[in-house]
């Protein structure tokens, strides 16, 4: 039974049903089988009633006058003539049920009692036989004239209907066998053929874990039926399914501009910042065109300058990258991270915390894109947590299994909206942010888990735990 | 052929019409049950043959008992009849013989004490204690031998046996030892021998255990006082030249006869012994 259990639905229905089916036969045969029992029984009943009624009409006198030669020579000549070959013995007794005459008086010897036959026969009104038995042995009163002169035991030959009633079996069996068998295939065939459309739906759902898709109007079965509707829903659910993975990436892509946006002045500050020792620089090279010296140490400054801008560019473009599917994390892009973070934690005038404990084969297999939206999210998060002249951090670190990103402040612990929008699923409600709510959703997507520390001494601790095997393609061992 | 088939249908006719017209006035032969009394074909054989013997219409009278037979002959309910010796003997006043058959060339015949084909017993004796078939209380063979042979030993049937039946006919005596109602009977030894040759797998299942002393055979009788009547005087003269006659064989080759004698009332005398036997012992 358990095993059944672990068939599929389209199987074991249409096992049901060819079980049912089986059972319905075999009901049916037990049915018929018993009737043909009744019926024989009765049958054999009226032939054994009229049996004792033409004995009894002819035996009556003889008997009255206990005229054994009588009884006898009618008894010989009833068993000799065609019509009684049923009858095997016949015993006739007087109403003391002393032995008048038998069929074979060998066997049952004139003077003797009739009672041990008489014992083991059955009533007339309730004779009834086995399907294996060659004989009946019935008893009656032996009625003349409407008293009870004598009575009668008589064997009577049921052979030929034991083995009708054998081959009626044999037959039905057979029968019944057959019919059970394609009804059970019919009904197992047309069950199958009635949940296809459910094994349809079923293989689709399995197919497409996590990103349903709908089924071609050509699919779906026709007519207002119970699976039409079902795939009706379906579709619809996929479809919903669909627009809510659109709204959320378009979330994404917004998100990603809100981060950037909030660092765009701190950025430009960066960028700012050595534009005016670069044009020193230059005015410093006109100047001393002359002193190679000079030209030289300018030159240098220049490049160091320039080569900070190409990366504060070089990692905000990054950031700003919406190709899915993208790069693996790499420790360049914790490093972009920290560039981008950089200007606005100097604005804060806050301290930071960097400790990055990994190996570049740490972070593959992890979309790096994905990542460094978690954590500038979160390191944004932080920063405006802790204040001015706060501390932030980030560790990385590997424990276990588990990749770990600790994002720790010292500011004054997460409000309680934030951490539903964190941790929760229940919908934002409308001016709420939604960082923190990709953060939990993208987390998701990685296969990571967040955990959220409120330490007593203060401060927020965001613990991200992302496995070592990310369930990607191109997963890797730490 | 057309016509001689029209004169064979003429004739028939006419016989018939004739036995009807003379259904009255045909002569009327009663008969104790022989072995033949359940063969109405041989009965019917008989009485074509008898009639033609006799040169006019016989009519079989056939009783269940020898006491119903001879009471219809003594009353005139027929005009002779087959009886046995022994009823002859009794109504031996009033009744006078017309024939006596004649058996493998002698009056006579014995009465055989039978009991099935497997049972040991070698006399009478040793059949004490078992059921016993007689024919006829007023049977010769079939009674009055063996209750005399008892009756000799101051023994009654009835003690003897455990139980007697009577049968009301020799082959039905050899029915029941046949089919092992009783153990032993007591029969006809003319009829068991006839048997022998018409039903051999009955007479089979039996076998003679003791046969009696040679015994008047069954006579045709008739009363005395209508011996000298014309219809009775022809028939007699039918039987004794029954033999002459070629119908008359056929009579006799079916009832396993030789002939007819006219016989004597001494031919009877072993009878008579038995008689004086059974009655002097009760």
């Amino acid at each position: 039974m358990g095993r059944f259990l672990y068939l599929p639905l389209s199987l074991r229905v249409p096992l049901l049903a060819a079980v049912l089916m089986i059972l319905v036969g075999v009901i049916a045969s037990h049915q018929v089988l018993s009737t043909l029992d009744r019926v024989q029984d009765n049958r054999l009943r009226e032939l054994a009633r009229l049996h004792i009624e033409g004995l009894s009409l002819a035996l009556g006198p003889s008997v009255l006058r206990k005229d054994i030669w009588e009884v006898y020579d009618t008894l010989d000549r009833a068993s000799s003539t065609g019509s009684s070959r049923r009858m095997l013995l016949t015993v006739v007794a007087d109403e003391t049920g002393k032995v008048l005459a038998a069929t074979d008086p060998r066997r049952v010897p004139i003077d003797t009692s009739i009672d041990a036959l008489a014992e083991e026969a059955q009533r007339l009104d309730a004779i009834t036989f086995a399907r294996n038995s060659s004989h009946v042995r019935v008893r009656a009163p032996l009625v003349y004239q409407g008293r009870d002169v004598g009575k009668i035991v008589t064997d009577l030959d049921v052979r030929d209907m034991s083995a009708e009633r054998r081959r009626a079996e044999l037959l039905l069996i057979i029968g019944n066998t057959l019919l059970t068998a394609a009804m059970a295939l019919v009904g197992y065939l047309a069950v199958r053929r009635m949940l296809r459309p459910v094994t349809q739906l079923a293989r689709r759902m399995d197919a497409t874990i996590g990103q349903p898709s709908p089924i071609p109007a050509v699919q779906v079965p026709r007519g207002d039926s119970e699976v039409a509707r079902l795939f009706q829903t379906y579709n619809a659910m996929a479809e919903a399914i669909e627009a809510r993975s659109e709204a959320e990436r378009q979330l994404a892509e917004r998100e990603r501009f809100v981060s950037l946006g909030q660092l765009s002045s701190s950025l430009a500050h960066e960028i700012n910042n050595p534009l005016g020792g670069l044009i020193n620089a230059t005015d410093t090279i006109r100047r001393f065109a002359d002193r190679p010296d000079v030209v030289r140490q300018s030159a240098e400054l220049l490049e160091r300058g320039l080569k900070h801008l190409r990366d504060v560019t070089h990692a905000t473009l990054e950031q700003n990258r919406i190709d899915q599917d993208g790069p693996d994390m790499s420790l360049d892009d914790l490093a972009d991270l920290r560039l981008l973070i950089g200007p606005e934690i100097t604005r804060h005038e806050q301290r930071l915390d960097w400790r990055i404990e990994l190996d570049p084969k740490n972070l593959s297999g992890h979309d790096a894109g994905m990542l460094r939206q978690v954590l500038l999210n979160l390191l944004l998060n932080a920063s405006n947590a802790a204040k001015h002249g706060g501390k932030v951090g980030l560790h990385a670190y590997l424990a276990g299994d588990a990749l770990r990103f600790e994002i720790f402040d010292n500011g004054s612990g997460m409000p309680a909206p934030a951490l539903r929008r964190l941790q929760g699923s229940e919908p934002i409600l409308p001016g709420e942010g939604v960082g923190l709510r990709m953060v939990r959703e993208l987390v998701g997507m990685l296969a990571g888990t967040i955990t959220h520390l409120a330490p007593p001494d203060g401060g927020t601790r965001i613990i991200i735990s992302l496995p070592c095997n990310p369930p990607t393609p191109a997963s890797q061992s730490c | 052929m057309l016509s001689r088939r029209m004169f064979s249908i003429g004739a028939a006719t006419l016989g018939f019409l004739s036995r009807q017209a003379d259904a009255q006035t045909s002569f009327r032969l009663g008969l104790t049950p022989v072995f033949l009394d359940n063969d109405s074909e041989t009965i019917d054989r008989l009485r074509t043959s008898l009639s033609y013997a006799a040169g006019m219409p016989v009519t079989l009278v056939q009783k269940r008992t020898y006491q119903e037979v001879t009471g219809l002959l003594l009353e005139g309910g027929v005009d002779a009849a087959w009886l046995c010796g022994y009823p002859f003997l009794q109504h031996r006043d009033e009744l006078s013989l017309v024939a006596v058959p004649l058996w493998q060339g002698a009056p006579t015949y014995r009465s055989y004490l039978i009991t099935s084909a497997e049972d040991p017993a070698s006399g009478l004796t040793d059949l004490r204690g078992g059921a016993h078939a007689f024919s006829d209380p007023n049977s010769n063979s079939g009674y009055l031998v063996t209750a005399s042979d008892l009756a000799r030993n101051n023994l009654r049937p009835e003690q003897f046996f455990s139980r007697i039946i009577f049968t009301y006919g020799h082959r039905n005596v050899v029915r029941a030892v046949a089919g092992g109602l009783v153990r032993s009977g007591s029969v006809d030894g003319y009829v068991w021998e006839a048997l022998t040759k018409v039903e051999p797998e009955l007479t089979d299942r039996t076998r003679v255990v003791s046969r009696s002393e040679p015994l008047g055979f069954p006579p045709f009788c008739a009363r005395t006082d209508r011996i000298g009547e014309p219809d009775l005087a022809v028939f007699q003269a039918a039987l004794l030249q029954m033999a002459e006659s070629e119908r008359g064989r056929d009579a006799l080759t079916l009832l396993q006869l030789d002939g007819m004698i006219r016989g004597e009332v001494a031919l009877f005398d072993g009878i008579l012994t038995r008689m004086q036997d059974l009655a002097g012992h009760h």
